[in-house]
């Protein structure tokens, strides 16, 4: 409109323009805060930044003088102050030691696995079993069947789904002095630990 | 530059599209109107009710992804929402504030409404539903804080319980219709009222009861949600006690919009006609009061009895209210005797209330009719305005933006350490300035288009007047290339477009602008 020209050439302003663009950055700048708001959409409670002890179902910590070779439990993980929480499939985790043939009988972390047992087809929960021949996770809904060693599904539908949908998430371990297992602080991510229900990217 | 904002790009042609597809709908039939300077927030309240309704709304539902309408769980959600979830904090308190702050605003609106006789006129239609509404949204309230089943919410459910099956006839199957039984059944019940059923009479009864003509202004919306944030940040909401039915409930008292009630049902008196009956008989009264006034004439001046009996209720309600708040401090005497109100003393003060409001109504009246008198006397008085000089809405502007910047700053900085309510203080500080800010631009626009008179000093008058009279006949030459340049290509009248031209073609700017420097450094 009434254009006062601030210098030669196209590079010019009036001042009602000037006003516009200082309403719409004023208008930004009020608008900033909440865009942070959005954190309030995930939750939280999954994320930890400390290591948590591998609690057993009998409430002990496992061990690695006393957790049986070709073993598995089910434990809970992140663990919840809520009964209810604490039931739910995603927070439940098969704590496998492994066979003697797969490296079982060492007394490290590399004896153990610890995966989700969501099944990656359609989020029954799977289990280990022991038995001679067999020494693998099943799924009892469709016959997902998963290699204890890397958590790799190798037969029935999850074997069919394309990575990183076909490999279960894991949690890392680690032994302390006195032999008692904890779980290090995950990374929920299909490079890092998995995302329970999706999947994993083997290194 | 400037001419990329007149453009008409692709984004500017989708949005003149959906406008013109909005022509279909019903929104056609409403007139918005953006008032382009400050105005009386009083002919609009009704709008900025609705405003906190949708702030509500967006606040309510993202705090439904969170609580579990669960009789044991339901206490520890809104804590988990409270301390940990990120800006559960915030968005509880704005959530709590909102709602009183739509109470309080409906009750003002009404009141507004009320005295000056907009319910004639065939409005009556408007009124009735605005009542209606007015009682849904204290119901929606007070589901609302019930839901946290808090030591207080237990005792206002079960106040609530014992005057529904206090209906004669119908009470005890009202109550088992609206509460079911027992507390599992309270706090399901209550929490789908409270987001799902009440809203959906409030939004049915909304849209008959919006009028054609709307006023939506900026500053006065921000404003007020600036200051929603600034109280929570000020008076956090806090999470009560967890009801425990093993453990004997302390002294609470209810919402501020129920103290009023609540000091008739602390009298003892009978609980249908304490807590039923009269507020029954306030909500009638006020659902008839359009049929019963019979006034030609709509000030309240002009309707002695009618503001007459607003006076009474106001009076009769502000008492209420600080009567139902108020508890005997003096610890030695029985829980009965501190809580129990007196009947008698409360009757006779109500029905004292009648006279006083009458008398205080018939002075009122007198003293303003008679400064209206007066006033007629006396010669009108300049309208005061403020003005800012154009130079200066720039710098304050300027200046206003980088506290947005500094506040953004110190927002964010106080969430990282943990002070969820000085963050919130902030981000309600933020919107205030946003405020500040619209309201500084509107003026900078409306100086656009009407610039005050310019600023000539005396010695130089000769020499202005000569040159507006050389560019008058300039600007006589160049008519028909102005209108043609102004704003598609803005260098070619640069010189021509600065004078007198703009004053004569298109009624804008005059001769000499005192701020020209400021744009024209060359």
């Amino acid at each position: 409109m009434s254009g006062q020209p601030q210098a030669k050439g196209s590079d010019k302003i009036s001042r009602r323009d000037f006003l516009k663009l200082l309403a719409a950055a004023g208008t930004v700048l009020t608008f900033t805060p909440f865009v942070d708001w959005g954190k309030f959409l995930p939750n939280p409670s999954g994320s930890t930044t400390d290591k948590s002890k591998v609690a057993l179902p009998d409430g002990s910590q496992a061990n690695v003088k006393t957790f049986k070779v070709n073993h598995s439990e089910a434990i809970i993980y992140p663990i919840s102050d809520d009964p209810v929480l604490n039931k739910e499939a995603f927070r439940t985790w098969q704590f496998i030691r492994l066979p003697s043939e797969l490296g079982g009988e060492k007394n490290e972390a590399s004896a153990f696995r610890a995966y989700s047992m969501v099944c990656l087809h359609l989020w029954c929960l799977w289990k280990y079993w022991p038995g001679e021949g067999r020494k693998r996770g099943e799924c009892p809904c469709h016959g997902s069947m998963y290699d204890p060693a890397t958590g790799q599904a190798f037969a029935g539908p999850a074997a069919l789904q394309s990575p990183p949908s076909n490999v279960l998430p894991m949690l890392d371990l680690e032994v302390d002095k006195d032999g008692y297992l904890w779980i290090l602080p995950p990374n929920w991510n299909v490079n890092g630990n998995g995302i329970v229900g999706y999947g994993r990217f083997i290194a | 530059m400037a001419a990329s904002l007149h453009r008409e790009n692709s984004l500017v042609r989708l949005f003149r599209w959906i406008y013109a597809g909005v022509d279909r709908t019903i929104f056609m039939g409403l007139k918005f109107t953006f008032p382009t300077r400050f105005v009386s927030p009083l002919g609009f309240l009704g709008m900025l009710t609705f405003v906190l309704f949708i702030i509500l709304g967006i606040s309510g539902a993202l705090l439904m992804l969170w609580y579990e309408p669960i009789l044991d769980r339901a206490w520890d959600s809104v804590e988990n929402i409270n301390d940990t979830i990120p800006y559960g904090f915030h968005l509880r308190n704005i959530h709590y504030h909102a709602s009183n702050a739509m109470v309080m605003m409906a009750i003002l609106h009404m009141y507004y409404q009320y005295f000056s006789g907009r319910y004639k006129i065939r409005n009556e239609i408007l009124w009735v539903t605005g009542i209606l509404i007015g009682v849904l949204t204290i119901l929606e309230a007070f589901t609302g804080y019930d839901i946290i089943f808090s030591e207080r919410a237990e005792l206002a459910i079960s106040i609530a319980a014992s005057l529904t099956n206090s209906i004669p006839i119908l009470g005890p199957d009202m109550r088992d219709a609206f509460f079911g039984s027992g507390f599992h059944d309270f706090v399901l019940r209550f929490y789908a009222f409270h987001v799902f059923l009440l809203p959906i009479a409030l939004i049915g009864l909304m849209t008959v009861h919006f009028p054609r003509f709307l006023v939506f202004d900026v500053p006065m919306v921000m404003a007020i949600t600036g200051a929603i944030m600034i109280t929570g940040g000020v008076f956090p909401v806090d999470m009560g006690l967890k009801f425990d039915p093993n453990v004997p409930p302390g002294i609470t008292v209810p919402e501020w919009y129920l103290t009023g009630l609540y000091a008739f049902l602390r009298s003892q008196y009978d609980k249908f006609v304490t807590g039923v009956a009269w507020p029954g008989l306030f909500i009638f009264t006020l659902l008839i009061i359009p049929f019963i006034d019979k006034y030609k004439k709509f000030s309240w001046k002009d309707r002695p009895l009618v503001t007459a009996i607003g006076i009474t209720s106001i009076a009769q309600i502000v008492v209420t209210t600080y009567w139902g708040f108020y508890i005997d401090p003096d610890r030695t005497k029985s829980l009965l005797d501190r809580l129990v109100i007196d009947p008698i003393f409360l009757y006779t003060v109500m029905i004292a209330l009648v006279p006083l409001s009458f008398g205080f109504t018939y002075l009122m009246i007198k003293l303003a009719k008679n400064a209206e008198a007066n006033a007629k006397r006396q010669p009108r008085k300049k309208e005061s305005v403020i003005t800012l000089p154009e130079k200066w809405v720039y710098f304050v502007f300027i200046a206003l933006i980088g506290f947005q910047i500094y506040l953004n700053i110190a927002a964010y900085y106080a969430l990282l350490n943990g002070m969820k309510n000085i963050s919130l203080f902030i981000i309600g500080i933020i919107m205030l300035v946003f405020a500040g800010m619209f309201h500084i631009y509107r003026h900078g626009r409306s100086m656009a288009n009407n610039p005050p008179p310019p600023a000539i000093p005396q010695t130089d008058r000769i020499k202005a007047i000569q040159r507006s009279k050389r560019s008058l006949a300039e600007s006589i030459n160049d008519k028909p290339e102005l209108t043609t340049t102004s704003s598609a290509n803005p260098s070619v009248g640069h010189i021509k477009n600065n004078g007198i031209l703009n004053k004569v073609f298109k009624g804008g700017r005059k001769n000499k602008d005192p701020y020209k420097k400021m744009w024209s450094r060359d």
